[in-house]
């Protein structure tokens, strides 16, 4: 199997071909966008229906996920996230950890990758968004998308400041602490809510855009509810 | 008439220079800016010189569309006066756009949604892919477009062209447009269960040879994926 | 201070760097991450008397209001890093005391203490829904900080250009604007899809965006679930 990322930053698009029968890559359910007519799709909860559910309720991603397993050889397959914004992938050693925001999660190969749903802290109330994450343990390779272009930042013994609703994800040897911006104002007037000091060191992706604002952004148009059109 | 794609491929616009009394077409509301010289003209889009008959359909489904909330069946025909003129033009979305020149025998279907403007002759006629296109679901509302002249359609996200060859599956939100050669139908992409819990909503089937203009993201997808974040 | 602008255009994110005791002036929500050494002081900018309540409630149902932050690095150097609500450009426009700048309210970011701003009413609000228009003026020295939906055309205008009311940025002292209907009558305005356009004329720079929000806004807000009137 082969893989190639194109159209990033602005629009990642993840081209997986596989070689040969049996082959196969798992998908966060409605990612796929196109593939060649030897290829089987198999609808499960993963790692059982009561992990499934507990990740829909914690994690915000979707109880289901697609297999995609080629049944002949030279098959392609093409899957994107959602949002506006880059795809990337990232190869975990045996036993090596990496923390992702959960709604980041858009495939994987390799059937020993570890996928464990961990409690964030404090839900975002203000903008909506929680930090929920996905705790990958390798081996295997993962694909995660940003809203924006992804911003890498090497964190030092200084620390670093991340408004929540731009974090994507970090590595191990990063802990971090929430607490809302700019005191009992900030968090009313400022926009900022609520934002997390990374501490340790290691490697934190922000995505250059943040869904709660979109969110925020598109209530405004939402058809009303009891009023046609 | 000359034309420049500018600004692609993550916001690209349509700049139209026009020589005098020379039109382009356009989908309602697609205008960013233009000289005071040029001249705006609003029409039903029933297609180039309509009959009755079919300005007639055109106003149904119009007027339909516009209940059920989905896009204006309006396009926007802009003249150059006798100085010329300028205009620019965009979809609403974010993404590309692609120029097909379109002559004898050479048809394209585009997805509706995709549809920015056109040049000449162009034809284009409405095509339902599957009944739940008219509720505004997920199905495929297509334009066959035929005639003389470019014709240039928007993409949400980058464009992927693939060449197809005997058998291809798209998922119908990831749809651009696709050669008048291939043979496509609108179906669930697995097994029944697959087709209410893998969230890929219905696929096309294209087969035969030609190229499909696919787009990297999918209006669906984005709503999916929003919709838990919004307030109240 | 200066600016820094990456991940242009699609995705931009600004970055300002200051030195120990400057100061940056930001639209509130636009933070993305900081070094760990700035104090922020929220104040509200409303553009009409009304006090603090009204201030806040037009910020939540019409996001009008117009909340800045100040941001002053203590202690050393530190940079901080600001994006916008939706996807697009982000670009630096030098501020000279001879011609000020008149920014669509939601265009403005950021700009050091130098730049005054004022932001008292001036605009108009369309007859059709979703157009309405808020315009801030920067004036004094320094590089000002804006974004756009989608990418920026600078435009030495020199004459008369019709704009869509949607597309506009910004533009230099010297140029005027006028309301008018984008065709000939109301009904075909309407139909039209472009309702009201400006005539923009005189001689100065104009900034457009390759987007327009509300044609974003409405074209995936009618497929979002309905909200409570």
């Amino acid at each position: 199997m082969k893989y190639e990322i194109t159209g990033g930053p602005d629009y990642g698009l993840l081209k997986v071909r596989f070689e040969a029968p049996g082959e196969h890559v798992v998908a966060e359910s409605g990612a796929m966008v196109a593939m060649g007519p030897e290829i089987e799709i198999q609808t499960s909860a993963r790692g059982g229906l009561l992990a499934a559910a507990k990740r829909k309720v914690l994690g915000g991603e979707s109880i289901f996920q697609n297999t995609f397993t080629a049944r002949a050889a030279r098959q392609d397959l093409y899957l994107a996230p959602p949002p506006e914004g880059d795809l990337r992938s990232l190869d975990l050693a045996a036993g090596q950890t990496f923390f992702l925001q959960s709604g980041a999660y858009v495939a994987h190969i390799g059937d020993a990758l570890g996928l464990d749903t961990k409690w964030g802290g404090v839900r975002g109330f203000f903008s909506g968004v929680g930090l929920f994450l996905l705790k990958l343990t390798g081996p295997g390779t993962v694909f995660f998308s940003s809203y924006g272009a992804l911003h890498a930042v090497q964190v030092g013994p200084e620390g670093y400041t991340a408004d929540t609703g731009h974090v994507v994800g970090f590595t191990e040897g990063l802990n971090y602490g929430i607490r809302s911006f700019g005191g009992f104002k900030g968090l009313f007037l400022s926009g900022e809510g609520l934002v997390c000091d990374f501490n340790g060191s290691g490697t934190l992706y922000l995505q250059t855009r943040d869904p709660g604002l979109l969110a925020d952004f598109l209530h405004a148009y939402r058809p009303v509810k009891g009023s046609s059109g | 008439m000359e034309y420049r794609i500018e600004h692609g491929p993550a916001f690209a616009w349509l700049r139209v220079t026009l020589g005098p009394g020379e039109v382009v077409r356009a989908e309602a509301g697609a205008m960013v800016m233009r000289s005071p010289a040029v001249e705006m003209e609003t029409r039903l889009n029933a297609g180039y010189r309509p009959g009755i008959f079919r300005l007639f359909v055109a106003f149904i489904v119009a007027l339909l569309r516009k209940v059920l909330g989905g896009e204006t069946m309006f396009v926007n025909d802009f003249r150059g006066a006798a100085a010329g003129g300028e205009v620019v033009l965009a979809p609403a979305l974010s993404g590309g756009i692609v120029q097909k020149k379109l002559g004898p025998g050479r048809s394209l279907f585009v997805q509706r949604g995709s549809y920015l403007a056109n040049t000449g002759s162009i034809d284009t006629r409405l095509r339902f892919g599957g009944l739940r296109t008219l509720f505004g679901g997920e199905g495929l509302v297509l334009l066959e477009c035929s005639g003389e002249g470019d014709l240039f359609v928007n993409s949400y996200g980058g464009v992927v062209e693939v060449e197809v060859d005997g058998s291809f599956t798209v998922d119908t939100g990831h749809i651009v447009a696709f050669d008048g050669t291939l043979d496509f139908n609108v179906g669930s992409v697995g097994g029944l269960k697959s087709f209410f819990l893998s969230g890929e909503g219905l696929v096309c089937r294209f087969t035969g040879r030609g190229t499909v203009y696919m787009q990297s993201r999918n209006l669906s997808g984005l709503v999916g994926w929003i919709s838990p974040l919004l307030p109240g | 201070m200066h600016f820094e602008v990456s991940y242009r255009p699609s995705h931009a994110l600004g970055v300002a760097h200051l030195d120990a005791g400057e100061s940056v002036r930001a639209e509130a929500g636009a933070m993305v991450s900081m070094t760990r050494n700035f104090t922020v002081d929220t104040s509200m900018s409303s553009r009409r008397a009304g006090g603090l309540l009204k201030s806040l409630k037009r910020g939540f149902l019409g996001g009008e209001s117009f909340f800045t932050n100040l941001y002053t690095a203590n202690g050393g150097p530190g940079h901080i890093t600001f994006a916008p609500r939706l996807c697009g450009d982000m670009m630096v426009h030098e501020l000279t005391p001879d011609r000020s700048l008149v920014v669509q309210g939601s265009s403005y970011v950021a700009a050091p203490d130098s730049v005054v701003l004022d932001t008292r009413w001036q605009g108009f609000k369309g007859f059709f829904s979703g157009e309405s228009l808020f315009f801030l003026t920067a004036s004094g020295h320094g590089p000002v900080l804006i974004d756009a939906f989608g990418a920026i055309e600078a435009i030495e205008l020199d004459g008369e250009l019709i704009v869509d009311t949607g597309h506009l940025v910004a533009f230099t002292e010297g140029i005027d604007y006028r309301i008018d209907k984008a065709a000939r009558g109301w009904i075909a305005s309407y139909l039209s899809g472009e309702g009201l356009v400006l005539r923009v004329s005189g001689r100065g720079l104009l900034y457009v965006q390759s987007r327009n929000p509300s044609e974003y806004g409405k074209t995936v807000g009618r497929r979002l679930p309905a909200r409570e009137g």
